[in-house]
């Protein structure tokens, strides 16, 4: 059984939002249905921070790419892999060029729009800005403490060169 | 020193000739001789991206920032310009890098696209070896790969579910004609663990390659590679394996009359066999579906990359001349022009 949930997780996590242009969807085996809260899910599983992150719906998005208006496929051979991806409702773009692959692109870019839907929606109580808070303060918290830890190590030395002069004035 | 305004053209020093930006007068080889000279002093990757640019948009290449920015960033050991480190960037650069990023990017004026000239391009997760004249895996099958996949866990999932002892273990096999590099057939396998896959090119150079790539990715234990073209010898592929579950195809579908006007990136260096589809450019294709009932096991299916024109006459051809074929639909590709039939073998 085990066999199955590592070969499942594996492909699910290769395997990744399908282009709904043409409307149709091949039947989906119970397991890989997505959530009905959206048509799409990117699986984070794996990561080590588990973001409760919005789920995507496709049909608010518009996706560009920059391939020029030939025929493209076998015709052209173009190196450009430049991903827009566009949320309708909120017009927040993400442009994603961070790979050469342009399917990584897509992800990550469906990745950053998660973030940034997340943010746009929950404001100060979006989990990506909760984490950046806290981050920023276990560094102020980890310098407040090294900080504290020096003052204490030249009180300490101050304490031992008087007590060294004490002792000589008794001697 | 080595630089000039573009209007007054540069001189170049190998060959003490006066050259015009836009010399349409002279010869190509000529052009491509004169190539820019190393600079006297040091540079940095960033100057440099940006000199090549400016020699590449002179010269007329195509996508010149790309291509600069590709090749720099290789030869800096990374991917994408965008992941150097800042710092590096702005970097003087050794002698011997500068003379590097020179010879490839002189490579590039002759129009050699950027993929054979860093000899590797990523194709989904996966980095592969690239070498002429072997096919360059294009962006738009990279999308067809997930419906494939999609399709493939759920025939793996539908068969562990229903599992007798015997089922649970049954083997799902691949067919791709036509491999090139090992794009296709590479992904699935690095995707499917229980996957095994048998990859057919009539080029001993993709057979190679793609073998070369199998290699480095560590999955050449499940997969076998024949030299063989299908229009040729149709009947040795069926001795080949066992009945497979899929049957895929990026053929060589470009109509014959449109070679000539194609990109010299494509014309120069790829080899015209891995594109010349014949007069409608369905020739491949045709063979294929005509093979494909003996070769898939019952509701196998067959997932073919094509021209925007051929999902149609596939239809129509395959209803009036193969009828063991079901077709079930057109997918397009992320430019939103239909690519990719899918097709199936009925049951009994």
């Amino acid at each position: 059984m085990s066999r199955i949930f590592t070969s499942f997780r594996f492909v699910f996590h290769e395997s990744w939002p399908l282009a709904l242009r043409n409307g149709s969807c091949p039947s989906r085996s119970p397991l890989l249905r997505a959530p009905p809260a959206g048509l799409t899910y990117v699986c984070a599983a794996g990561k080590k921070d588990l973001l409760d992150l919005p789920v995507l719906n496709e049909d608010e998005f518009e996706e560009q790419f920059v391939r020029g208006s030939g025929p493209g496929g076998q015709a052209t051979n173009k190196t450009s892999n430049c991903v827009v991806l566009k949320h309708i409702p909120t017009g927040i773009v993400v442009k994603c060029h961070q790979t050469r692959s342009v399917e990584i692109n897509r992800k990550r870019a469906r990745e950053i729009m998660r973030e940034k839907l997340d943010v746009a929606d929950k404001g100060e109580l979006s989990e990506v800005l909760l984490k950046k808070k806290e981050s920023v303060l276990r560094k102020q918290d980890k310098k407040k403490k090294a900080h504290e830890n020096l003052e204490r190590k030249k009180q300490f030395k101050e304490a031992l060169v008087a007590d060294s002069r004490h002792g000589n004035d008794t001697v | 020193m080595w630089r000039r305004a573009v209007s007054s053209g540069y001189i170049c020093l190998q060959c003490r000739r006066s050259v015009a930006p836009k010399a349409r007068w002279f010869s190509r080889a000529e052009r491509t001789f004169c190539a820019p000279v190393l600079p006297a002093g040091k540079i940095t990757p960033l100057q440099a991206v940006d000199l090549w640019r400016r020699h590449f948009e002179e010269r007329g290449v195509t996508e010149p920032d790309h291509s600069s920015q590709y090749i720099i960033a290789h030869l800096l050991g990374a991917k994408t310009i965008e992941s150097v480190e800042q710092r590096k960037l702005t970097e003087f650069l050794s002698r011997e890098k500068t003379e590097q990023i020179w010879t490839l990017c002189t490579q590039r004026l002759s129009r050699m696209p950027v993929q054979y000239i860093i000899e590797e391009w990523d194709f989904r997760d996966l980095t592969l070896k690239m070498r002429p004249p072997v096919f360059i895996p294009r962006p738009e099958t990279e999308c067809s790969l997930s419906v494939l996949v999609q399709e493939l866990v759920e025939l793996v999932l539908a068969d562990l579910k229903t599992a007798t002892g015997e089922r649970a273990d049954a083997q799902h096999t691949c067919l791709e004609v036509g491999c090139g590099s090992g794009a296709i057939s590479l992904s699935l396998l690095s995707c499917l663990p229980q996957l095994q896959a048998v990859a057919l090119d009539q080029s001993q150079d993709a057979v190679d390659l793609t073998r070369e790539n199998a290699l480095r990715l560590g999955v050449q234990d499940r997969l076998q590679t024949h030299h063989l073209d299908v229009m040729k010898d149709p009947d040795v592929v069926f001795s080949l394996c066992s009945p497979v579950s899929a049957l895929v195809s990026n053929p060589p579908y470009l109509f014959s009359e449109d070679l000539s006007s194609l990109e010299p990136e494509i014309l120069k260096f790829e080899d015209p066999a891995a594109l010349d589809g014949g007069t409608d450019g369905l020739n491949v294709i045709q063979q294929i579906l005509t093979m494909a009932p003996k070769i898939l096991s019952n509701h196998g299916r067959v997932y073919l990359e094509v021209d925007p024109r051929h999902p149609p006459l596939i239809l129509h051809w395959v209803e009036a001349n193969v009828e063991e074929l079901r077709y079930v639909e057109t997918r397009h590709d992320i430019t939103g022009r239909p690519r990719f039939c899918i097709l199936q073998k009925r049951g009994p």
